[in-house]
């Protein structure tokens, strides 16, 4: 990786509004343009209708322009009725070198039998911040699943609250974060086990460089009378510098009997034998390591079910690795 | 006369105080099968591993020069593509990286030093499928991740499939016959041969005579504390397999 700083270029204006060049196919887009929902004054609300499915993925890209610097906040709330499915892309860009602060209020419900899965991208500059506060409550054989991505920015925190409210709910949350220079991203975890029967895991991965830093903060609580509960956790760092630091807080309370909950956490750094390896069949280090961050990458990469959003994201990782953004300036056909 | 492609002069290398290879010399010539054998812990690897340019080893005099170039500069990388290949004593697992990965990327260095385009993905495949056919390997573990989850027997078939892939002019084979049954010796060994050209060199370092029944040596040397202190034709082998080492350190 290597430290840069760039901003994504809009891809072509149409009646004052964004649209992406090269939208990925299947995919509705719906842009919040500093904080506003095209098309709405008010924030974003989405409803999926009992037993709705739609074939289509929801893309809701947040950027930020010049228009607006500094800081601002705005509140998106997702509702996905009785047995409906959703898939949901949310993106969050900058488009200026205005020093940006952004707060998003998130809210998410998924009632029963209801499934959804959500991959979060987030890509913006060195000198913004983006503030993601997310709860999300999962009902009676609900299932959650996201993966959350955070490419680039200045300053991440993700807090993400998630309750399993009725028996058999699920949730799976992973993620991906890549940091250099001074960037520091966190991730807040809270998982509540509040009724019996429901199962969580998470895995959250991250490649720092330079002087970056990360904390990864994960609680998991297991209430009273929240037996048969299956709950993991797991979080590894890669440090490619003595100057970057991992922090990594898992934390467990459980007040139930009959559980099953785990957590694990390494840092790691390059494994100089497989680099050796690699070298000594002709392949340069600076292939080689980057063969190892993306083998490193991969396994909550692959989480991604739909195939093209999955190798999207892997090919935007290895660009990030490779320090090759500054190529995004001129389009966002890369961007999802 | 035919050309030297390896000649190691006065090697001395370490690991930190450690002094390991207390002055080798050795010359290759083009064609040559040389077979190096010794007890565990002669420095039989660390030589591979110093020719291979593994930093972990300091040279500390010497000089080592491999087709007419002073390598002891060189990046492991960079002695790759110039013609020198390690068959590893134990071969490492790469976990998330796969087979096809690793060599594609891999001969496309070598070709880019070469100066040849990259290979597309369906002259890899096909490249590549017939080179595993001369390890018998099956065609499934090009998509599994690198030796994660091989056998050893697969994982030193492993090692002469991308040996055929990348067609080296010196090939050091360290213990690639340690671990195996006879059906994957065979295998191995048959691999090796079938590789072989009039213009390309192999260094075989092996305990067994056993292999070198199959990979005839031409010479001989026994390496023992760092130093070769013996030097003679394939017959020698044979004595030691025979003798054991004592009659020569003495
Ligand atoms: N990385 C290392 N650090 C310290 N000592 C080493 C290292 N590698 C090898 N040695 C030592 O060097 C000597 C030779 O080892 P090696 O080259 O593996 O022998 P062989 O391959 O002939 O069995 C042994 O005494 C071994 O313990
Ligand atoms: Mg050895």
């Amino acid at each position: 990786m290597s430290e840069q700083n760039y901003i994504y270029a809009p891809g072509s204006t149409i009646d004052g509004s964004f649209k992406c060049k090269v939208p990925m196919k299947g995919t509705r887009q719906l842009f919040i343009v500093d904080g506003k929902p095209q098309g709405s004054p008010s924030s974003l609300t989405v409803k999926y209708a009992q037993g709705e499915r739609p074939s289509e993925a929801l893309q809701v890209i947040g950027v930020r322009t010049s228009a607006v610097p500094g800081s601002l906040s705005f509140s998106t709330s997702y509702h996905f009725g009785q047995d409906s499915v959703g898939r949901l892309i949310l993106c969050s860009h900058t488009f200026a070198e205005d020093s940006f602060e952004t707060t998003e209020n998130c809210s998410i419900v998924v009632e029963k039998g209801a499934s959804v899965e959500v991959v979060l991208m987030q890509n913006e500059h060195n000198r913004a911040a983006h503030f993601l506060n997310m709860d999300v409550v999962v009902g009676e054989n609900g299932s959650f699943k996201a993966t959350f991505i955070s490419l680039n920015g200045g300053h991440i925190e993700n807090r993400i609250n998630v309750k399993l409210e009725r028996e058999g709910a699920y949730c799976e949350l992973n993620g991906l974060y890549l940091a250099d220079g001074t960037q520091n991203v966190s991730n807040i975890i809270k998982m509540e086990h509040l009724v019996p029967g429901c199962h969580s895991k998470q895995l959250f991965k991250g490649i720092l460089d330079n002087n970056a830093n990360s904390r990864f903060s994960g609680l998991i609580k297991v209430c009273p009378g929240a037996f048969k509960t299956e709950a993991y956790q797991e979080n590894h760092n890669l440090l490619l510098t003595k100057g970057a630091v991992a922090i990594s807080e898992p934390m467990l309370e459980i007040y139930a009997d009959d559980v099953k909950c785990s957590h694990g956490a390494t840092n790691g750094r390059l494994n100089e034998d497989e680099l050796f390896y690699m070298r000594s069949r002709g392949i340069s280090l600076k292939e080689a390591s980057l063969l190892q961050q993306m083998a490193f990458a991969y396994s909550v990469l692959e989480k991604i079910s739909t195939q093209e959003l999955r190798e999207r994201m892997m090919s935007l990782t290895e660009q990030r690795l490779r320090g090759e953004f500054s190529d995004c300036r001129k389009c966002c056909k890369n961007c999802c | 006369m035919s050309n030297t492609i390896l000649k190691i002069r006065g090697l001395h290398a370490s690991v930190g105080d450690k002094e390991i290879l207390k002055g080798i010399d050795l010359e290759v010539k083009e064609g040559e099968v040389h077979a190096i054998m010794g007890p565990n812990g002669s420095g039989k690897s660390t030589l591979s591993s110093v020719l291979a340019g593994r930093d972990t080893f300091e040279v500390t005099s010497g000089s080592i020069e491999f087709n007419g170039k002073d390598i002891i500069g060189m990046t492991p990388e960079q002695r790759s593509v110039e013609g020198l290949f390690l068959g590893f004593q134990y071969p490492i697992e790469i976990p998330g990286v796969t087979n096809v990965n690793f060599m594609r990327t891999a001969l496309n260095e070598h070709r880019k030093y070469k100066g040849l385009e990259p290979l597309n993905a369906a002259e890899f495949l096909k490249l590549m499928r017939q080179k595993m056919e001369i390890v018998e390997m099956n065609p499934s573990f090009s998509s599994r991740g690198v030796n994660v989850g091989f056998s050893g027997g697969e994982k030193k078939r492993n090692e002469i499939f991308q040996m055929a892939m990348l067609e080296p002019k010196l090939a050091i084979l360290d213990e690639t016959d340690s671990g195996l049954d006879v059906d994957a010796l065979r295998i191995v060994a048959t691999g090796v041969n079938k590789l072989k050209r009039p213009d390309t060199s192999t260094i075989v370092i092996t305990h067994y005579q056993r292999l070198l029944d199959y990979i005839v040596p031409d010479i001989v040397h026994i390496l023992y504390n760092g130093r070769i202190i013996h030097t003679a034709g394939k017959e020698l082998a044979l004595e030691v397999e025979q003798k054991g080492y004592d009659w020569l350190i003495k």
